[in-house]
């Protein structure tokens, strides 16, 4: 009996939940179109924030967005969810830009988030630290530096090592108060975590493949390969 | 932002390597995305004199200069068009490296040419290839260019939108130098003044609260002219076109402080007033470059007594610029309220270096030392006294505060900074400290919270010194939708189903292959390409386009488990869509996968695709099938023995897939039976470059092949990455497989 294949982009989601999974981390997932509050405003992006030309919005008649990142189940989460919150997010989002070899308008990202009570920097650092290892098998190079992201203060990047240089892989930070707030938390009282990283192109690395608009093309010739 | 090294180092004293500050900007936030301009030059490149310029006697874009290095001449081949006689040039002679050549003597159309003149880029200190270096015109002929150039290294970092204060060399140079403990503080600066007095020229009047701060300075009796080269030079290395001498210093002050900058022509500003105002009623101007737009009401504006003379923050108008002719310079330095310039440069579609830096914000304490050494550095290079005094209008906002709490800094960061470090950091930066309260710096936009602080607490700090702590313990429940949904993908894939993840868009075109009607989809209001109009309220055309896309695959049967939406609802759906089965086959694939999960098979809505339907779609097979169900009513029903879902994947030796038709062969071999599929398939693969995928369909024993012997057959998919893949070469193709699997398994191909 022949076997099917499962695309790639499951694949690369299966393995990272996994190891999310491991560190205690439950999934949820929201919706792709959703409104401007939660994809941009609840997270400090207001809409004269240059931070919000970078987004390349696709805007829908109905006023509402595709959302730009999974950080808009972030608000969703946090109010669905009883503290402490520890959850990934995966799914597919979306930028309005045209296409060419490495640029699409549909990626897959995985966010995460983690609030409680007296979270720290520190607690960021060991979980990316640990899932930077697992991902790569501990055979790896990684530095953080800090970086902006107006839903995160303060906030870091993380890059790993590579035949090419170093690679941005995770952008990460503490969620901003604001944000805490539009989740109906208390800043004073309550602190959190929140990140995210793109499983397309660290799946096209893991394969070789070059060409980022094969992944929804689906030609038969791409999807029996894996 | 383009930094140029050795300008940086004017204010970052330093001895560490371009490479070394390169990682330290990184580490304070701002990452480094590339190092460029040559180490070295090669000191055989030596300084000539162009004597003679003629035409090239076989080539209309090309000259022939004659140039002398003081003893002797020579004529070489130039393609550029900025030379001129009498310019003194760089020269490389055969045999010299350069960056990615060895000059070498070649004939061009006809004529040799012993050696070349060389661009900037040629000799590896910028970018620039726009054409020959001139140098300066007392450089001594024939000594090496090395001396006179002393190259320059570019540092491109990316900036983040929250630190404006970083886009000037003095900005990344306090920054840098507060990693280090120490405070920048810009040096003093001294003008010579004329006795008139500025306010006699001009007045500076307000009218919108969107300008709260306007300088003004008057420099009289200036002769316009070009830059010096080291001053184009600097400018080159940021990225910016020199212009003339007055345009330029506002440039290079803007790279060098930060704040933008901008000088009207004074005889060209009607009265003596500038007044900041809002576009009233809407008007036509024409802008520095040379485009005309339409100022629409709220815009800001600077204006004279009769009309717009600039659109604040974002670009000057023609009718006051300065040219050639220019005596008199009115120079502006103001605040603009940065949502009032993003918005007005976003209305009118330009983004300048101007814009950019007001959008991110400019430090208004730092506006009269701007225009002060802007004035001294025109009278200096283009000539004319400065008038006595500034012109001020609005004033300087009151310096905000955060309170600094200490305790809350350390457990944000997890870690136990002491007091005085935190201090020390916050001061170097700029903070001043009084009692335990920080008073933010004026080019410090983006601070307004304590957890601002404990940013740069730990920025400047290391991040190293914050020691992992992890998380507790908690279990996490295995279960939910997402793991359903994963296991209904198991299941199908084990059914021997292909998963596909096709776009969630329509094109116009889709729709009338389709034929849906677009009442009630959703449509996207911006596309930028045509494949984005709508957004699927189906999975069933992405998949027929799978189906289009692959004439060559004659079993396909595939799903995908993805996002539906109409004018008010988002849906998760599942569609199967199978090629050349009947229908009994597609509802035993049903039937399976519903016995597994114990839902009713009827869930599923099935029928056949019509032919007209498949004719739109250009697909040339005679039955697809399409099973439809959607997600929540599926799991609604559904019971799962387990939810242990596959998450262990290898990575595969992809090959990439060529943008025309494969060719399909079968292939069946007699070997011994000790081979297993796996490793003859990979020989397959390993045999030829052309084979793209390949398919074991048939494997079985039987003594009439010989003792221990089996019969294996595959589909083997070929392409061509150039061209459609012919016959004749897949035979050839096949040829090899054949002659490896000989050899490899002394396998027998079946005929």
């Amino acid at each position: 009996m022949k076997q099917g294949h499962l695309h790639p982009s499951t694949q690369i989601l299966r393995e990272l939940i996994k190891i999310f999974r491991e560190l205690d981390f439950e999934v949820y997932e929201g919706p792709e179109v959703d409104d401007e509050w939660h994809n941009f405003d609840a997270l400090n992006l207001p809409e004269d924030h240059p931070a919000r030309d970078e987004q390349d919005t696709f805007y829908l008649k109905n006023r509402r967005v595709l959302r730009t990142h999974t950080s808009n189940c972030q608000i969703r989460a946090a109010k669905d969810l009883k503290v402490p919150i520890r959850v990934v997010i995966p799914g597919k989002c979306y930028r309005n830009e045209a296409t060419d070899d490495s640029h699409e308008t549909t990626f897959y990202q995985l966010e995460g988030l983690y609030i409680d009570k007296k979270v720290t920097v520190a607690h960021l650092f060991s979980t990316v630290e640990q899932v930077l290892k697992k991902v790569y098998k501990g055979e790896i190079e990684y530095r953080v530096r800090p970086h902006h992201y107006p839903f995160v203060e303060p906030g870091y990047d993380f890059d790993v090592n590579t035949k090419r240089g170093w690679l941005e892989v995770l952008g990460s930070g503490m969620v901003h108060p604001k944000v805490l707030r539009n989740m109906g938390l208390d800043p004073e009282k309550y602190s959190g975590f929140a990140f995210g990283m793109g499983p397309d192109r660290m799946m096209l690395r893991k394969h070789g493949i070059l060409d980022i608009r094969n992944l929804w093309q689906s030609d038969l010739r791409f999807l029996r390969q894996f | 932002m383009k930094y140029s090294y050795k300008w940086l180092k004017e204010y970052y004293k330093t001895s560490d390597s371009v490479e070394k500050t390169g990682e330290l900007i990184t580490k304070l936030g701002s990452e480094v995305e590339s190092i460029s301009g040559s180490a070295s030059v090669d000191a055989g490149i030596i300084a000539v004199k162009i004597n003679k310029i003629i035409k090239h006697p076989n080539a209309d874009r090309l000259q022939l200069a004659t140039v002398s290095d003081g003893k002797k001449e020579i004529t070489v081949v130039c393609g550029a068009q900025n030379i001129e006689e009498g310019q003194i040039v760089p020269y490389a002679k055969p045999g010299v490296k350069l960056i990615d050549l060895e000059v070498e003597e070649i004939e061009i159309r006809g004529v040799k040419s012993p050696g070349m003149l060389l661009s900037e880029r040629e000799l590896g200190i910028s970018d620039d290839h726009e054409g020959i270096k001139i140098l300066d015109e007392n450089t001594k002929l024939g000594t090496s260019v090395v001396k006179v150039l002393s190259p320059d290294r570019i540092i491109e970092a990316e900036i983040t939108p929250n630190r404006g204060d970083l886009l000037s060399h003095f900005g990344l140079s306090r920054d840098l130098s507060a990693a280090s403990g120490k405070i920048l503080d810009k040096p003093e600066l001294e003008i010579k003044e004329s006795d008139t007095k500025a306010e006699k020229e001009v007045n500076v009047e307000i009218k919108s609260e969107k300008c709260p701060l306007y300088i003004a300075r008057v420099i009289k009796g200036v002769k316009v002219g070009q830059s010096p080269q080291w001053l184009k030079d600097r400018l080159v290395v940021c990225g910016i076109n020199p212009v003339n001498n007055v345009v330029d210093v506002t440039n290079y002050i803007m790279l060098d402080l930060g704040h933008p900058l901008h000088a009207f022509d004074a005889k060209k500003v009607v009265g003596s007033r500038i007044i900041v105002d809002e576009v009233k009623k809407e008007q036509e101007v024409v802008c520095l470059d040379g485009k005309s737009r339409p100022l629409m009401p709220g815009i800001l504006c600077i204006y004279d007594d009769k009309s717009p003379i600039a659109i604040a923050g974002v670009m000057g108008l023609q009718c006051s610029e300065i040219d050639d002719q220019t005596k008199d310079v009115i120079l502006e330095a103001a605040v603009f309220d940065r949502k009032s310039v993003r918005k007005t440069a976003k209305l009118l579609n330009i983004k300048t270096e101007a814009s950019y830096r007001f959008e991110r914000g400019v430090d208004d304490r730092g506006t009269s030392y701007a225009i002060k050494k802007a004035a001294k550095m025109i009278a200096e290079i283009a000539g004319g006294e400065i008038l006595s005094g500034e012109v001020v209008s609005g004033k300087i906002q009151k310096q905000g505060n955060v309170k600094i709490e200490y305790q809350k800094i350390n457990e944000l960061l997890g870690i136990d900074f002491p007091k005085t470090s935190i201090d020390k950091h916050l001061q170097a930066l700029g903070f001043e400290l009084n009692e335990d309260y920080a008073y933010i710096p004026g080019w410090r936009h983006d601070i307004s919270i304590w957890q601002d602080l404990a940013e740069e607490a730990g920025r400047l700090e290391g991040l190293d010194k914050i020691k992992p702590e992890y998380l507790p313990v908690k279990e996490a429940p295995k279960s939910g939708k997402y793991y359903q949904k994963e296991k209904i993908k198991d299941i199908l894939v084990e059914l021997g189903l292909d998963e596909a993840i096709t776009y969630t868009f329509l094109s116009e075109e889709d729709i009338k292959t389709v034929k849906i009607k677009t009442d009630n989809l959703l449509e996207v209001a911006n596309p930028i390409q045509v494949e984005n109009r709508y957004l699927r309220n189906s999975l069933i055309p992405g998949l027929l386009r799978v189906i289009a896309k692959a004439p060559s695959f004659d079993d396909i049967e595939i799903f995908e488990l993805g996002h539906i939406f109409d004018k008010d609802k988002e849906r998760e759906s599942l569609a199967i869509i199978t090629c050349g089965k009947s229908s009994r086959q597609v509802e035993k694939i049903i039937r399976n996968f519903a016995v597994q999960i114990s839902i009713d098979p009827k869930l599923f809505k099935m029928y056949e695709i019509s032919r007209d339907e498949l004719k739109r779609f250009k697909i040339k097979k005679s039955t697809v099938y399409v099973a439809e169900v959607e997600v929540e009513s599926l799991l609604k029903e559904a019971q799962f023995s387990d939810l242990d879902i596959t998450d262990q994947f290898e990575a595969v030796q992809y090959r990439p897939i060529s943008k025309f038709p494969p060719v399909s062969r079968d292939m069946a071999f007699i070997v011994d039976r000790k081979y297993n599929l796996d490793e003859i398939e990979r020989e397959v693969i390993g045999s030829s470059d052309a084979v793209i995928l390949v398919e074991p369909f048939d494997e079985f024993v039987n003594d009439r092949f010989g003792k221990d012997k089996k019969s294996v057959a595959f589909h083997v998919y070929l392409q061509n990455m150039g061209k459609t893949m012919l016959d004749q070469e897949a035979e050839t193709e096949l040829r090899k497989i054949i002659k490896t699997l000989e050899q490899k398994f002394e396998a027998k191909i079946r005929s």
